[in-house]
C-alpha cells in the first residue's frame, strides 16, 4: 500500500492535536483562570465583559500561532478596551510558563 | 365540639373552679404550641446546615465537591457562605416558600434524576438556569444579605472592579449577571446576561 504524503500530514496532525487536547490538566487550568482573576471579565462560554474561552477558541481554531499569540496576550500585559475605555489586561498569577500554556490549552480546547 | 369537650373537663374536675380550668387550659396551650414552634423552628434551622444540604450524595459529589476550596469556602478572612446562605431567603415566609419548593426537589432525589455524575451533568445547565433567573428576579437578594453595596467601598476595589461596578449600578444590572460560576463549574451554555426572562 502507497501512503502519501498528504496522508502522513493529516495522521501527524490529527496525533498533535490528540496529544494536546489529552495533555490539558483541566483541573489545574480552571484554578489558575479563577487565581488569576481571569474569569471576572471571561467565562467558559457565556456573555461577559470580555470574549468567552469557546469565542477565543474559535477564533483562533487552526491557527498554528494560536499558542504563541496568546501566550504574548497573557504575558505582556497589552492594551485592551472594555466599554470603549482602555485598561491593562491582566497576567495569570503564575511565573511557571507550563502552567501558562496549559490554560492557553484549556482555552484554546472550549 | 368545643363546648361538649370542655363539658366534659369540668365534670372529670369538678373541685376545679372554671377560672382555674381555663387558666390551665390555656397554660397548656401556650406550653404545647410553645414546644412545636420551637421544634419547628429547629427543624427548620436544621435543613440548613451544610450537612443536611449534603446528606444526598447528589449534592456532596457535585455541586459540594466544586464548592470545596471556592472563595465562599475558604478565604483568608474565614467568613464562610455554605448552601443556604446562597440559596434560602433568610426571611421567614420566602424561607418557607423556598423549603416548600426544596421538598420538591426530594421527588427528583426519590426518581433518581441526576443520580449519577452523567445525569447531572445533562441537567446541570438547567438546575443553574433556575438559580439564574431566580437570582435576577429577586435582584441577587442573597448575595446581598451580605455583600451590602451601601458597604463596598470603593476606594478599597480596584479600578477595574470600581469601573464594573459602577456600570452595573448606572445599568440596574444585579449581582448574578457578572459573579456566576464562582462557588459551582459554570454550565456550557447562554450566561445570565443572555437569559431572556418573561416578565
Amino acid at each position: 500500500m502507497k501512503v502519501s504524503p498528504l496522508m502522513i500530514g493529516l495522521c501527524g496532525a490529527l496525533a498533535w492535536s490528540l496529544a494536546s487536547a489529552q495533555s490539558v490538566d483541566v483541573s489545574a487550568a480552571e484554578a489558575l483562570a479563577k487565581k488569576s482573576g481571569c474569569t471576572k471579565c471571561h467565562s467558559v462560554s457565556a456573555k461577559k465583559e470580555g470574549p468567552s474561552f469557546k469565542a477565543t477558541a474559535e477564533k483562533y481554531k487552526g491557527k498554528p500561532d494560536a499558542e504563541a499569540t496568546l501566550f504574548r496576550h497573557l504575558t505582556t500585559n497589552p492594551k485592551v478596551k472594555v466599554d470603549g475605555k482602555e485598561e491593562l489586561h491582566d497576567s495569570p498569577k503564575t511565573k511557571n510558563e507550563a502552567e501558562i500554556k496549559n490554560l492557553i490549552q484549556y482555552i484554546l480546547s472550549r | 365540639m368545643i363546648r361538649a369537650w370542655w363539658t366534659n373537663l369540668r365534670q372529670r374536675c369538678r373541685t376545679c373552679s372554671r377560672v382555674t380550668l381555663g387558666a390551665g387550659v390555656l397554660l397548656l396551650t401556650v406550653v404545647i404550641g410553645g414546644v412545636l414552634l420551637a421544634a419547628g423552628a429547629a427543624g427548620l434551622a436544621w435543613t440548613n446546615t451544610l450537612e443536611f444540604c449534603t446528606g444526598c450524595h447528589e449534592m456532596r459529589d457535585n455541586v459540594y465537591a466544586e464548592f470545596k476550596g471556592s472563595i465562599h469556602d475558604l478565604n483568608r478572612s474565614g467568613v464562610r457562605a455554605v448552601c443556604a446562605d446562597c440559596h434560602v431567603p433568610r426571611e421567614p415566609v420566602p424561607m418557607l416558600w423556598r423549603k416548600v419548593k426544596a421538598s420538591l426537589e426530594v421527588w427528583g432525589h426519590l426518581t433518581g434524576k441526576i443520580d449519577t455524575k452523567e445525569k447531572f451533568e445533562q441537567h446541570r445547565y438547567q438546575l443553574a438556569k433556575n438559580v439564574w433567573t431566580a437570582m435576577i428576579r429577586n435582584d441577587s437578594h442573597e448575595c446581598r444579605n451580605c455583600h451590602k453595596a451601601d458597604s463596598m467601598s470603593s476606594e478599597l476595589q480596584t479600578e477595574k472592579a470600581r469601573a464594573r461596578h459602577a456600570k452595573a449600578r448606572a445599568e440596574n444590572v444585579t449581582c448574578i449577571m457578572c459573579h456566576f460560576g464562582i462557588a459551582h463549574r459554570e454550565p456550557d451554555g447562554p450566561g445570565p446576561q443572555e437569559l431572556k426572562l418573561a416578565k
